[in-house]
């Protein structure tokens, strides 16, 4: 709890520092507060501590989801810096939204009652919403945030509608300790509030509004999307089905196979032709909750680190991939497969580390990607499914096609000479951090996985 | 205490790293010493070679906790000589890359010494899994390396390989997964040595061997997947070409040898349709390349053909014809090495990948002449070089299994004769035109001594396989043994 009261206090400093002349301290400042918050997490929480009289808990679980979208957050930090160099106040806006979202995801993982994990999923989306429309010149940007608003919204709908149901089937709102009154409403229940948070985090077939959102985003606030939102969804996912999967009946494992089935072919047939890389990320995305949503197959709590891992690759190949997308974009002015042509040749630090994550989005071997689709497709021959697995298989080859689509363009020398450009040190560091983790969890996965129980 | 192998393996990672570092100028000379450094260590671990000891220099740990899958890796009767193969023609394409005329980037240099590396763990990987995880590795480098240099074309045939090898790779990861999970603990004390004690019913065999089999016979490739080779060869850049055709052609092959004791009655059980395909390759491989005049493309067929006979030897599952198989692997490396190197020694020269444009090359450059004779020769099959001992094996073991696999696989000797010695004549011998001479160069000395050595290598194994064949016939026993 006091690392939510920290991060709002950061987040409205933040927010008054933008206003003032202190904009050089408002990132120094935002990311202390992170560490603050991180830090406070971890250290006054014991284990199995209960907030605000059981509505919100802290379990070793919820920790993990938490710790990564705060790492997450910090990492994604730095980049804000390129912000400061439009009009005034922005950056100060921008930072201190992002921190209230952040607090929004926290509340979605660790929820333990249905009114907190709403509270925090509007938290999140609003300030989503906002900040895919930050880009107010472009139009592009504004449409993108109507549409994230109006879809988003109607999820919410959605997602009430399902609550409302819960209540009717068990007379609660508390996740545990309830008694089920009427069956039938409480699977239908567990379905609608399971399609109001697929949309969140873009399973097919909720996945309409990503493409368009993503595209028409500024590119920084896209890399948050497919980072903090993606955490932040699929462990409030997995921390309302844990509690109620005991309660469901056979449907729930098929649910869970159409959703996760059509998500992967959705996502790679849509993202074959695509010629826009953000769109073509955003597919991918797809491809890759498809692929997390096998990990809550027979979901049990020992399962949680296979979902976690999974993230943990995810996040840090797409965060590269986007912010690798926003510098090659602010250089050629649009992030089209062709723009990428050539450019290994131009920076190849740039080129290199966005191989390694595309490779990791692909499941090449030896990078986490690698990792995190191994353990779930285990898992799901481990469940007696080996048809399903050869069919994820051969999706995961055909999303290598188009990922080396993008990296071919990189190799591809252009006929008239071009000049090189670099990036600051700052953001070379991170991102060669990031590319150094995603290759030795890779090489040795039991880093990771026995911090998050495996 | 740290395995030799392990050693290899991270000096070659090492070397790739300060070739990063070292600058456009210095790269390939640290390449080319830092290959030949691993040749040298290779031979001198061969010094104390004890071939009844089994499983030798072995490292194992486990490695990924939750599913008790090991990282495993170590030397044996079987992959010996493929790893010697490996250390010995990567000095040959390091040579390649440096004497060829165009000025490389340092991540191309770079790219080349990590896939030795990733070359050494495939072949000393000691179970499935991590045999999988090399075998998906190697591809990377080569395929940069093919996308940055080479032809005109190159980028479509490149991927085409590469598209296919990956759809080939993740099948064959089902099949170990699927595998795995069939061991009673999990798959933690899987080894190739112990493979056999663990029997699978013939309905499990079934599903492994078909995913396996698509996997190899597309990374081999063996008839009717070969549709990705005589393109990427001659789109392909040469120094990786010439690794490509000696070295990640024995992949699939050494795979089958691999995982034979697994899948033994389902290979046997499906023999009767396996051989007369790879036969048909055989023969289909040699035909084409007979009629060929792009100088790559009649080594891509001629490969084409040989490979699909180790393949026929490799599913009779007799001694002789796995003996054979093996000891064919090593000297089709050696000889396509030697052979893509000689086209590559040419087309530097003539500037033409076509059999008529080096038209009397023999008059200026007899030297080449002699070598590039004794190494066509050689891949004829003829005795007392090192071609004949592995074909003759394989035919005895084909015949032994039926006397028409071994006839109709014999027509590919004499088919072979036929378009090596075609391409021969037409490239060395004939009209000299004068406007040439000028441009053909002296050969430099390091393409002497390549040629020389690869020569040497032909012969001396050519005249005493005794050593060699002891080692395979161990291996194929071991590999034969329930």
């Amino acid at each position: 709890m006091l690392s939510m009261i920290i991060l709002t206090i950061t987040g409205v400093l933040v927010l008054f520092l933008g206003l003032g002349k202190g904009k050089n301290f408002i990132l120094p400042v935002a990311g202390l507060g992170v560490l603050t918050a991180m830090w406070s997490y971890f250290h006054y929480n014991p284990i199995g501590d209960q907030w605000m009289k059981g509505m919100m808990s802290m379990e070793a679980i919820p920790a993990a989801f938490v710790g990564l979208l705060l790492s997450c957050t910090l990492l994604i930090i730095p980049f804000l810096n390129r912000y400061k160099l439009r009009g005034p106040g922005e950056l100060g806006d921008f930072a201190g939204i992002i921190l209230f979202a952040v607090i929004g995801g926290m509340m979605m993982v660790s929820h333990e009652d249905l009114m907190i994990l709403f509270l925090g999923i509007e938290m999140l989306s609003i300030a989503m919403y906002i900040l895919a429309g930050s880009d107010r010149r472009i139009i592009q940007s504004n449409e993108a945030s109507l549409k994230y608003l109006i879809m988003g919204s109607f999820a919410s709908a959605i997602f009430l509608f399902g609550v409302g149901l819960y209540y009717v089937a068990t007379g609660t709102f508390k996740l545990v300790d309830f008694k089920i009154i009427s069956p039938e409403i409480f699977a239908i229940s567990i379905m609608v509030i399971f399609a109001g948070l697929a949309f969140k985090v873009s399973l097919a077939p909720f996945h309409f509004w990503a493409p368009d959102v993503y595209q028409g985003s500024p590119t920084l606030v896209t890399a948050i999307m497919a980072t903090v939102v993606k955490i932040a969804g699929f462990g409030a996912l997995f921390q309302f089905l844990r509690h109620q999967v005991m309660h469901t009946g056979e449907w729930y494992y098929w649910l869970i196979l159409l959703v996760a089935i059509s998500s992967m072919v959705i996502g790679n047939v849509m993202a074959f032709g695509q010629r826009s890389v953000k769109r073509l990320l955003a597919y991918s995305g797809v491809v890759q909750a498809g692929f997390i949503l096998v990990g809550f197959l027979h979901l049990k709590d020992e399962n949680s680190w296979m979902i976690v891992f999974y993230l943990v690759a995810y996040v840090l190949a797409s965060l590269v991939s986007f912010v690798a997308i926003y510098f090659v974009e602010s250089k050629k002015g649009s992030d089209d497969i062709s723009e990428f042509k050539g450019l290994f040749f131009q920076n190849p630090f740039l080129a290199i580390v966005f191989t390694i994550a595309l490779l990791s989005l692909g499941g090449g071997p030896l990078t986490a990607g690698f990792m995190a689709k191994l353990f779930v497709l285990y898992h799901a021959a481990g469940l007696g499914s080996p048809l399903f697995v050869v069919l994820a298989l051969i999706l995961a080859v055909i999303s290598m096609y188009y990922y080396f689509k993008v990296i071919n363009q990189f190799f591809t020398k252009e006929e008239e000479a071009t000049s090189e450009w670099k990036l600051d040190w700052t953001y070379q560091s991170v991102l060669l951090l990031i590319s150094a983790l995603t290759i030795c969890l890779g090489l040795f996965p039991y880093l990771l996985t026995q911090w998050i129980g495996a | 205490m740290m395995s030799p192998i392990l050693i290899l393996i991270i000096f070659c990672i090492f070397t790739g790293l300060v070739q990063l570092l070292a600058g456009r100028k210095w790269a390939s000379y640290i390449g080319l010493a830092s290959s030949v450094i691993g040749l040298l260590y290779f031979l001198f671990l061969l010094t104390d070679l004890d071939l009844q000891a089994g499983l030798m220099y072995p490292l194992e740990f486990k490695w990924i906790p939750g599913l008790e899958v090991s990282f495993s890796l170590g030397m044996d009767s079987q992959n010996l000589l493929l790893l010697l193969l490996v250390f010995l023609i990567m000095p040959v394409g390091q040579i390649a890359s440096i004497t060829g005329s165009e000025q490389k980037s340092t991540a191309y240099y770079c790219l080349m010494s990590l896939g030795q590396a990733a070359l050494i763990g495939f072949f000393s990987a000691q179970n499935p899994f991590t045999f999988y995880l090399f075998f998906e590795l190697a591809l990377i480098p080569f395929y940069l390396m093919v996308l940055m240099y080479g032809g005109e074309y190159r980028r479509r045939a490149v991927f085409k390989f590469f598209m296919y090898t990956v759809f080939g790779s993740f099948l064959m990861l089902a099949g170990i997964i699927y595998y795995y999970t069939l061991l009673p603990d999990g798959g933690s004390n899987v080894q190739w040595a112990t493979m056999n004690s663990m029997p699978l019913g013939i309905e499990n065999q079934y599903w492994i061997f078909a995913a396996l089999l698509i996997a190899f016979a597309i990374k081999s490739p063996l008839f009717p997947f070969h549709t990705w080779q005589a393109e990427l060869y001659t789109q392909g850049d040469r120094p990786a070409i010439i690794i490509i055709a000696a070295v990640l052609s024995k992949m699939g092959l050494f795979g089958f040898i691999r995982f034979y004791p697994l899948c033994a009655d389902a290979i046997q059980n499906w023999s009767y349709f396996l051989i007369p395909i790879c036969i048909a390759g055989i023969l289909y491989g040699a035909i084409v390349a007979w009629r060929q005049s792009i100088m790559t493309k009649i080594l891509a067929y001629s490969s084409l053909s040989h490979i699909g006979m180790i393949a026929a030897a490799i599913f009779t599952g007799t001694v002789v014809g796995i003996q054979g198989a093996l000891f064919q692997m090593f000297t089709h490396g050696i000889l396509a090495a030697s052979l893509f190197y000689v086209v590559d020694v040419i087309i530097r020269r003539t500037g033409e990948n076509n059999i008529y444009g080096s038209a009397g090359m023999a008059k200026i450059h007899p030297r080449l002449a002699v070598y590039f004779f004794i190494i066509v020769l050689a891949s004829v099959g003829l005795p007392l070089t090192n071609g004949f001992i592995g074909e003759f094996y394989m035919l005895w073991g084909l015949t032994e299994k039926s006397i028409w696999y071994g006839a109709f696989a014999g027509l590919s000797i004499i088919l072979g004769a036929i378009y090596m010695l075609r391409f021969y004549q037409k490239s060395m011998f004939g009209d000299l035109q004068t406007e040439h001479e000028p441009k053909w160069h002296k050969l430099e000395l390091t393409e002497d001594y390549v040629l020389l050595v690869s020569v040497i290598l032909i012969l001396s194994f050519g005249f005493f396989p005794a050593t060699w064949m002891d080692l395979t016939q161990q291996a194929a026993n071991h590999l034969l043994t329930k």
